[in-house]
């Protein structure tokens, strides 16, 4: 489990991350956003249609028992973590709509995830003390506003504090995964020396399957290539920071140990397989620009 | 030649004067340069308001970084003082200031003049070959470089005699912190800024080591002996047609361009009330002119954007500030009515927009006032004539594909081939005299005779005048395409095919045909938010539509791109090259 401090260190991280998120967009982003929202509503689907599903469908084939399903299902109904932005940036994606995706679903997630935590929770058969109660997760949210509020209100008044504190916010959000890694890994080397393999591929799986379906589906509902991979990469990455901070708030002990496992092991490897990823995508992304210089040559002889 | 106007021409744009308000003499010129110019007005304004800022540079993510008029006159001072003090260089040696928009600019090039010296404009883009022809030519001996490009100094050393190298950053004067993380994402992000190999000085510690050389006293000793006709700046031109040679701008050239441009627009430009965004690079003559002096004249704000592309790197600056001006080329007003976040929020406080560089696209400037619901002037000029020429009265009054009237104190004449003056709606190649002219090129008394006659100055442009007094371009001579005998003029080509929604940009020239003699040959960017793209049939068949036969495109390529020079212009050459 997690010392005291560094459940408090992981809210003021959390808080900063807000408050980065807030102040990379201002109200305007948001209405000029939703005056084409179609690429929005793709990644609003993948993030709470797909995801969640795709957790859920894993806990129960997987048979886990109750700890292991509810932090599986849990980082499965994550909104977007922020980190997204920074791979869309390396891997020549669509930012813009990396930023969109990731606020939008953040604030859909006050009443998203609640419901969907509970609904799934239920069907997977979770009861008893394994339950997060909703009013929680809410309360969490609830907070986390505040600062993203204060992040978007500092942009306005002051563009330098508030590109500042959003490049901040981004990288925090990397820190708070290292953070994690570098003070539990060596505690708990013992727990993931015998930690089943099924718990290692649904904690990596979650993110890859969760990638693929999210750019296959918005392939489907025509979007470009290079929509659809951003779309693919803010599908694939769960808030980690935010699900671990969740688990600290509402449980202690041995129980909280089982619940953090799966959404520190997704953390720990999101950040491994999202780098392969973007440097995979950046490398379709170079070819199909040669590909249209090569196009350009041939409508010319065409004409 | 025929020297001189035709009278009854003058007559009409006289005329156009009393109905549209612009004075027809200019006043006395206040000024015995830019140096004194550029002291007393920043004076005068942080006199007036010592806290004014006068410019803002502001980089894509909103990090942004001001000087108030008593920091540029401050800064520019330590500057003068670093070159006449430290350097000691003399009054009229040459020192190039090859930087991108942004606040170190206006401390360089202003120290530049404060010191007596002759400030040599250079684009940053230039490649170690085109430094070095420059440099040579100029007889450049100190260089003030944007530390993104050093990497081209120990090549340009080696082979130029330029002696001292100042080196300055997209993010000078910025305040800490933000100067600091825009630094850190140059170098590590986007691993722009490479090591510096040549001996040289940040332009911080030359604005220490000149302030202290001065020791309090003032710069005046340096420029209180400039004469308005001394030269000022070596403008280099001839980037899109052929060989780069210098245009010499004396301190009244540029002066008295400078109230030529208020005159066209001073009576809905408030001193001190004014917000320019400066997209186009100072280091070209119209926002040179119109940009830095111009404005700085009547003690507007200047928003700094060091790159306008992509597009998007605007927004920031767009909704951050209270832009009530802007200048542009057709480029940068077709991007943005291309980007949704301007369509969506238009600037609310902007009061017209002015536009020179390249002809502006019917299409485009009919858009751009639905839009931003305010005029937009088209402007007309050259390097040669610092650049203003000829403008549209700055209102809704603004004639549409028209360059305007002549400025005040200028007067043009149309002339055919045998350089005979020829009849109202006929298209003749425009001359023009004023006291905007140039004195000449730099070192080259050849080509300046074949340009300057007795006071005129041969524009290469083919324009008509209507009984208005309102002058049109046709074209360029040089773009002209002969089919078959028959002129067609790329510009009227570009028009129509601009029309379609499905058409971002377009860009036409003549190739040789073995029929035709010569053949036009259209080349297309899709607009990307269309559905979808257009199709060459489609292009041609609009074409056939509204078109002469003879001036239908016989050939039309589909481009990602055009081609274009740093402030936006398409570059045809290139275009011609590719179509070899």
């Amino acid at each position: 489990m997690l010392t005291e401090l560094e459940t408090r260190l992981l809210g003021i991280m959390m808080m900063v991350i807000m408050l980065g998120m807030g102040a990379s967009l201002t109200p305007r982003d948001f209405l000029i956003a939703f005056r084409k929202p179609k690429g929005i509503l793709v990644g609003v689907a993948c993030q709470y249609g797909i995801m969640p599903f795709l957790g859920f469908l894993l806990a129960v084939t997987l048979g886990f028992p109750p700890g292991i399903a509810v932090g599986l299902i849990l980082i499965a109904c994550m909104p977007g973590g922020t980190t997204s932005n920074i791979f869309t940036y390396f891997s020549k994606g669509v930012l813009a709509l990396s930023i969109m995706m990731t606020s939008v679903s953040t604030l859909v997630a006050l009443v998203m995830v609640p419901l969907l935590l509970e609904f799934y929770s239920g069907q997977a058969g979770i009861s008893g003390d394994f339950r997060i109660p909703p009013a929680n997760v809410a309360q969490v949210l609830v907070v986390l506003l505040v600062p993203t509020m204060i992040g978007m209100v500092l942009r306005k008044l002051n563009p330098n504090i508030g590109a500042t504190i959003e490049l901040l916010g981004a990288l925090l959000g990397v820190v708070v995964i290292l953070f994690l890694i570098v003070t539990w890994v060596p505690r708990n080397h013992q727990l993931l020396a015998t930690t089943p393999w099924p718990v290692y591929f649904s904690a990596i799986g979650l993110g890859l399957i969760g990638m693929a379906l999210g750019f296959f589906f918005a392939r489907v509902l025509r979007q470009d290539a290079n929509r659809s991979r951003t779309i693919a990469l803010e599908t694939g990455i769960q808030n980690g920071p935010l699900a671990a901070l969740i688990v600290t708030l509402t449980f202690t002990g041995d129980l909280q140990q089982q619940v953090l496992l799966v959404p520190l092991l997704y953390s720990l490897f999101i950040v491994l397989t999202s780098t392969a990823i973007t440097l995979w995508f950046r490398r379709i992304s170079d070819r199909e620009a040669l590909a249209r210089d090569a196009a350009k040559l041939g409508s010319r002889a065409a004409a | 030649m025929t020297t001189g106007s035709s009278p009854a021409w003058a007559a009409l744009w006289q005329a156009a004067y009393r109905v549209h308000q612009i004075p027809s003499v200019l006043p006395d010129l206040h000024y015995r340069s830019l140096a004194e110019f550029v002291h007393e007005r920043c004076q005068a304004f942080s006199r007036d308001d010592p806290k004014a800022k006068a410019f803002t540079c502001v980089v894509p993510n909103g990090m942004n970084g001001s000087l108030s008029f008593s920091q540029v006159d401050a800064l520019s001072d330590a500057f003068a003082g670093y070159l006449r003090n430290v350097l000691k260089l003399s009054a009229g040696d040459r020192v190039a200031v090859q930087l991108p928009n942004s606040l170190g600019y206006p401390v360089a090039a202003f120290g530049v003049l404060k010191a007596g010296c002759v400030l040599v404009n250079t684009n940053p883009l230039y490649t170690p070959s085109e430094m070095i022809h420059q440099f040579n030519d100029a007889g450049v001996k100190a260089l003030v470089i944007v530390d993104m490009f050093a990497d081209k100094l120990p090549e340009v050393l080696a082979k130029t005699q330029v002696q001292h190298v100042v080196v300055a950053a997209v993010s000078e004067f910025f305040p800490a912190i933000p100067n600091a993380v825009v630094r850190l994402v140059q170098k590590v992000w986007a691993q722009v800024l490479p090591p510096i190999r040549v001996p040289h000085v940040r332009l911080r510690a030359a604005l220490r080591q000149g302030s202290t050389a001065l020791s309090g006293q003032s710069t005046n000793g340096f420029w209180k002996d400039l004469k308005p006709s001394d030269l000022a700046v070596l403008q280099y031109t001839g980037g899109t047609t052929g060989v780069s040679k210098a245009a010499m701008l004396s301190h009244e050239n540029l002066l008295r361009n400078v109230q030529q441009m208020i005159a066209m627009g001073s009576d809905q430009m408030q001193p001190h009330k004014e917000c320019v965004l400066t997209a186009l690079p100072l280091y070209h003559i119209f926002a040179f002119t119109a940009n830095l002096l111009g404005f700085l004249s009547i003690g507007a704000r200047n928003i700094l954007i060091p790159s306008p592309r992509p597009i998007r790197n605007l927004q920031r600056a767009i909704e951050n500030y209270p832009i009530t001006w802007m200048t542009g080329v057709n480029t940068l007003f077709n991007g943005l009515l291309n980007e949704e976040w301007f369509l969506a929020y238009p600037p609310k406080h902007l009061k017209a927009s002015i536009a020179g560089g390249a002809s502006l696209h019917t299409t485009v400037a009919q858009h751009w006032r639905e839009v931003t619901k305010t005029p937009i002037s088209e402007g007309y000029g050259l390097t040669e004539t610092s650049p203003v020429v000829s403008f549209n009265p700055i209102s809704d009054k603004a004639l549409l594909g028209s360059i305007g009237v002549p400025a005040p104190a200028t007067d043009v004449c149309l002339l055919d081939e045998k350089e005979e003056p020829v009849a109202e709606g006929v298209p003749g190649e425009l001359w023009v005299k004023g006291p905007q002219v140039m004195q000449g090129y730099w070192n080259q008394p050849e080509e300046t005779a074949r340009v300057l006659k007795q006071g005129w100055l041969a524009t290469g442009d083919i324009a008509t005048i209507d009984a208005q007094g309102f002058l049109r371009i046709v074209d360029r001579k040089k773009d002209m395409i002969l089919v078959s005998g028959f002129n067609v003029y790329p510009n009227e080509v570009e028009d129509v095919i601009a029309q379609l929604d499905s058409v971002l940009e377009v860009a036409v020239i003549g190739v040789s045909d073995t029929k035709t003699d010569e053949a036009v040959c259209a080349f297309v960017v899709a607009n990307p938010d269309h559905p979808s793209p257009p199709t060459v049939e489609q292009i041609t068949a609009h074409c056939r539509q509204h078109l002469a036969s003879y001036k239908v495109p016989k050939t039309v390529v589909l481009k990602d791109q055009l081609p274009k020079t740093p402030i936006g212009k398409v570059l045809r050459r290139a275009l011609r090259e590719e179509a070899m």
